[in-house]
């Protein structure tokens, strides 16, 4: 028997599709676009290089697992946003960088790479309560010119938002990723001076810094 | 005629709710003309959330420029003053406002705003209890729904209101909402809701009003 070949190109058109929305009705994506108000407060008198990789910039977390539907949640523009702008206000000079370790510009005196080390979520039917919960765990490395390790910290952030505010999983788990991110920023802003060695470093540049003011001004009566 | 048989519908058709205000009053009001009201809510706690539309609905009754009530909007705050009021970073007592205006970019940016008074709302509304059942179903002869649904919603929120140029808390105010929503459906499903959160942010926000104004109601 043969089949007109029309008739078989679209019965396999047909079984494509079908089979297209079965595998996409069980999965879910989501992309967090998040922009993010510039932190107010002193800057850090510091040249800072700041490298986001692209494994960071586009970083989707992609969640498989037999007891859970598929999730990929995309949250490296985000995260780049937040980072770019966080960062950009923390220093009296930022310079992002596109390599690292090379062709580091000669003033930069610290630089800054950040990597996403987990993101977790739970839905309110596994926690039973009503609300979508999100942690991101972020590990901080900061190095001085030549490469050399200066600091690493952890950051922890967290965001929440109740069922009720939103009309689907994908917004809710969206905007508890914005709430998690605006919480990282919170923490790397407030939480970079705690930091003993950055601590020490910026020590040791405010002291430079009030030596060089007032280093002229002693000198110029003795003359 | 039309209007007021809309109006008079919309009355009947809605379900009752029940707002008790209570206020506990350190300070008489000081709004001045030129300051500004801070309504913000709290979002510390792991199993409940102050929703982000109680705290417009409240800064919009509130806001009444006439008045002398100027009223910044939440977002536009707490965008403006990131990251120093975010769940993990916002002062959680009047005291701890000192430590924060030892920032000066801070202390420049909340006078530039004039803010006098910051209200900070706590709470949320639950649905408490349902009951009953409709069923639709659709045929060739038509489609139509039967049953009866009803449902209870409370709200339960607290203001606390901080002098932010005092530096001291000049008051607490508490409302509390109950309501009954019934869905009778015969053919059609023909909701009867009743506004719980909506009520206790119109109670709440005349309260503040009183509260926050001079006695004598007059801008000084």
């Amino acid at each position: 028997m043969e089949y007109p070949r029309n008739g078989i190109s679209a019965l396999a058109k047909a079984g494509m599709l079908l089979c297209a929305l079965l595998v996409t009705a069980c999965s879910h994506t989501v992309r967090v676009d998040g922009d993010f108000p510039q932190p107010v407060g002193q800057q850090h008198p510091l040249t800072v290089g700041i490298f986001l990789s692209d494994d960071f910039r586009n970083f989707t977390y992609q969640e498989d697992s037999e007891d859970r539907e598929e999730w990929n949640i995309d949250t490296g523009r985000a995260q780049k946003n937040l980072f770019e702008t966080v960062l950009g206000s923390m220093f009296t000079e930022t310079i992002p960088l596109s390599h690292y370790p090379q062709d580091l510009p000669q003033d930069v005196e610290l630089v800054i790479v950040p990597e996403i080390r987990e993101l977790q979520f739970t839905m309110p039917r596994e926690t039973r309560v009503n609300i979508f919960e999100v942690w991101i765990k972020y590990d901080m490395h900061a190095y001085d010119p030549q490469g050399g390790s200066v600091a690493s910290w952890v950051i922890t952030a967290y965001g929440k938002t109740p069922t009720a505010f939103l009309k689907s999983q994908e917004a809710a788990l969206a905007q508890a990723i914005n709430v998690a991110l605006r919480d990282a920023g919170a923490t790397l802003y407030t939480g970079f001076a705690r930091v003993p060695e950055l601590q020490a470093l910026l020590a040791n540049k405010q002291r430079a810094l009030s030596m060089k003011e007032s280093g002229p001004a002693e000198a110029q009566p003795t003359e | 005629m039309f209007k007021s048989f809309f109006v008079i519908s919309l009355a009947l058709l809605s379900g009752c709710t029940t707002v008790v205000i209570d206020e506990y009053r350190r300070s008489d009001g000081e709004l001045a003309e030129g300051d500004s009201v801070v309504i913000l809510g709290r979002r510390h706690s792991s199993d409940y959330e102050t929703e982000p539309d109680l705290i417009d609905c409240v800064g919009q009754e509130l806001h009444d420029p006439g008045r002398g009530v100027n009223v910044i909007a939440e977002k536009q705050f707490v965008d403006a003053m990131y990251p120093w009021f975010e769940p993990r970073t916002a002062p959680m007592h009047v005291r701890s406002l000192d430590r924060l205006m030892e920032i000066p970019d801070v202390r420049k940016r909340m006078e530039a705003y004039g803010v006098k008074y910051i209200v900070w709302i706590d709470g949320s509304t639950e649905t408490t209890a349902s009951a009953g059942s409709i069923g639709c179903s659709i045929g060739t002869g038509g489609a139509g729904c039967f049953g009866f649904g009803t449902w209870d919603k409370e709200s339960d929120y607290e203001a606390s209101v901080w002098d932010f140029r005092d530096k001291e808390l000049s008051g607490k105010l508490s409302a509390d909402a109950k309501g009954t929503s019934y869905m009778p459906a015969i053919v059609v499903p023909i909701p009867l809701i009743a506004r719980v959160q909506n009520n206790a942010c119109k109670g709440m926000a005349a309260q503040l009003q009183q509260f926050l104004l001079p006695a004598h109601g007059s801008k000084s």
